[in-house]
């Protein structure tokens, strides 16, 4: 069963026109695939609309079984839970600690003190920063900083993560090394999808990659 | 299986207790941490409660004495001057039976000669009048002493064939009270407009709140919080905001009561009063505590509310 299915989705913006014109595909449980294209090509646009921080225009998109087009503003919350995302800037409180940041995801959803203790450890300790959990963000280095979200994004073991440009301001060894991470999880049965412009390090991967040009889906490979 | 729920249920209920209280004491941490900025909203809070509190437990402690001279209001039914202190002392007699009133008693013509001699000053000019050209006059007081029964009361003596003239003398004690009413009233408006001062004072604190942590509230948001959970700190952020102001306004009234106090007392006891003035009552106080947390809690309310319509609209 697939995991994301998108059904002819367009999404049209007053001021721009056309971010996503038509847009179908699926990505199935359990796949780790990749959203290439040029900047502007919509690839940030197709991620936004998962979580519902957009609305299609048109279309039906369809998020582990539940159509999420027309969502309840009130459900959104939930769907938002399912989901690990990571962003190209991060988007870390910087005057909270880097366990106080992977944290998060768990006070929201209400977790008692010691199971957020026991779960942040352990996804620092996954991402390797268990003992920078005190420190502040800007006293971390960008890979570093990245592997805060990514802690951030798994901590709550949500069945999707959508990555954003992940290793966007990141140097190549870096890029590769958050990649590689990215494939451990989808190893033990997270879906992953990644969106970025890398063809390199995505081709090195040789996973299923969406291709979008212009708002349009021009190729699967 | 009910058992199960309900353990559940109680769990659940447990979880959330400890969740608010949780938040209860981030928020006041927070206050804490920014003691300049969170003085200045309780301080405004403090005193534009202890505005209407003080003049509001003045007028309390007006009310009483008031109320107690109210009690001793009495009529002075002139008789005709005609009559004797005989057919006075009858009427008064027959006055006394009479369950609207409390008490009638006789003033003879030869009292009112000795107390007008003694206040006016004209005792050498009165003793030299052949003849007692006063009245007999009958003192009566009214056993209900509201408007209404006072005039239907002044009606019937006006009414008596040995009545010359009837007079109420608490004029006065009627003007005061029509004075007490209009402060009231005042001290009633100025508090609903002290209020509204709160609610914005909390709010607009709040609003620079949540400014400051706009970029927080975003990225809780697109990690799944729901409104509730935003709201939950910021709401009790003006709970502690109106309830420090109040305990802050409670001080100021009671010391603004204590400055007053000594020269009262001694007016209360140059008129040979008991009566003492009163500090605010524990009634008032929880009314007082009450309306604040009220007003906080509905500031910081109404501007999280808004702040959460216009995101979820961008």
């Amino acid at each position: 069963m697939s995991i994301i299915e998108f059904k002819h989705v367009t999404k049209r913006y007053p001021e721009s026109g056309e971010a996503l014109s038509d847009v179908s595909f699926a990505i199935e449980r359990g796949e780790m695939a990749f959203l290439t294209g040029h900047s502007g090509a919509g690839k940030s646009t197709l991620l936004r609309l998962i979580p519902v921080i957009e609305r299609p225009t048109r279309g039906e998109i369809i998020i582990d079984g539940v159509p999420i087009h027309a969502l309840q503003g009130r459900r959104i919350p939930y769907l938002r839970r399912k989901l690990g995302l990571i962003f190209q800037d991060y988007r870390l409180l910087n005057d909270r600690t880097i366990f106080d940041n992977v944290a998060l995801p768990l006070l929201i959803t209400g977790h008692n003190p010691q199971d957020i203790g026991r779960r942040v450890r352990a996804a620092l300790d996954k991402v390797g920063l268990l003992r920078k959990e005190k420190r502040l963000p800007p006293a971390l280095s960008g890979g570093e900083k990245q592997r805060v979200g990514i802690a951030r994004a798994i901590v709550h073991k949500p069945p999707l993560i959508l990555a954003d440009e992940p290793t966007g301001n990141l140097d190549r060894e870096l890029a590769e090394e958050i990649m590689l991470m990215f494939r451990e999880f989808n190893e033990v049965g997270v879906t992953v999808m990644i969106a970025s412009h890398d063809l390199d390090l995505v081709r090195r991967f040789s996973r299923r990659t969406l291709r979008l040009e212009q708002g349009r889906l021009i190729g699967v490979s | 299986m009910p058992l199960q729920a309900d353990t559940r249920l109680a769990d659940r209920f447990k979880a959330y207790l400890s969740i608010q209280q949780d938040s209860l004491k981030q928020s006041f941490g927070r206050i804490w941490q920014t003691p300049v900025a969170s003085s200045l909203t309780i301080f405004v809070v403090a005193i534009a409660l202890a505005l209407p509190v003080s003049f509001h437990a003045l007028i309390q402690n007006a009310r009483e004495p008031i109320e107690a001279l109210e009690t001793t209001s009495q009529i002075s039914l002139f008789l005709k001057p005609e009559l004797s202190n005989d057919v006075g002392r009858a009427l008064a007699e027959k006055l006394k039976k009479n369950p609207v009133l409390k008490g009638a008693s006789l003033m003879t013509k030869e009292d009112g000669l000795r107390e007008l001699g003694a206040y006016s000053g004209f005792g050498d000019a009165l003793a030299a009048l052949s003849s007692n050209p006063l009245p007999a006059v009958i003192i009566v007081k009214p056993a209900a002493t509201d408007a209404d029964s006072v005039s239907r009361l002044l009606v019937e003596l006006k009414s008596l064939p040995e009545a010359d003239l009837v007079q109420f003398d608490n004029e006065w004690l009627q003007k005061l009270q029509a004075l007490l009413a209009i402060t009231e009233r005042t001290v009633m408006a100025f508090s609903i407009l002290l209020g509204f001062g709160v609610l914005f004072i909390v709010g607009n604190t709040i609003r620079l709140e949540l400014q400051n942590r706009h970029e927080e509230i975003a990225i809780a948001k697109i990690l799944g919080a729901t409104n509730h959970f935003i709201r939950r700190p910021f709401i009790h952020s003006g709970f502690w905001y109106a309830i420090l102001g109040a305990v802050l306004a409670w001080v100021v009234a009671n010391l603004l009561i204590l400055g007053v106090q000594e020269p009262v007392n001694r007016l209360a006891e140059l008129y040979g009063s008991p009566y003492r003035l009163s500090f605010l009552r524990v009634g008032d106080t929880l009314i007082l505590l009450s309306i604040a947390t009220l007003l906080g809690v509905s500031g910081a309310w109404i501007v999280v509310a808004h702040f959460l319509r216009k995101i979820d609209a961008d």
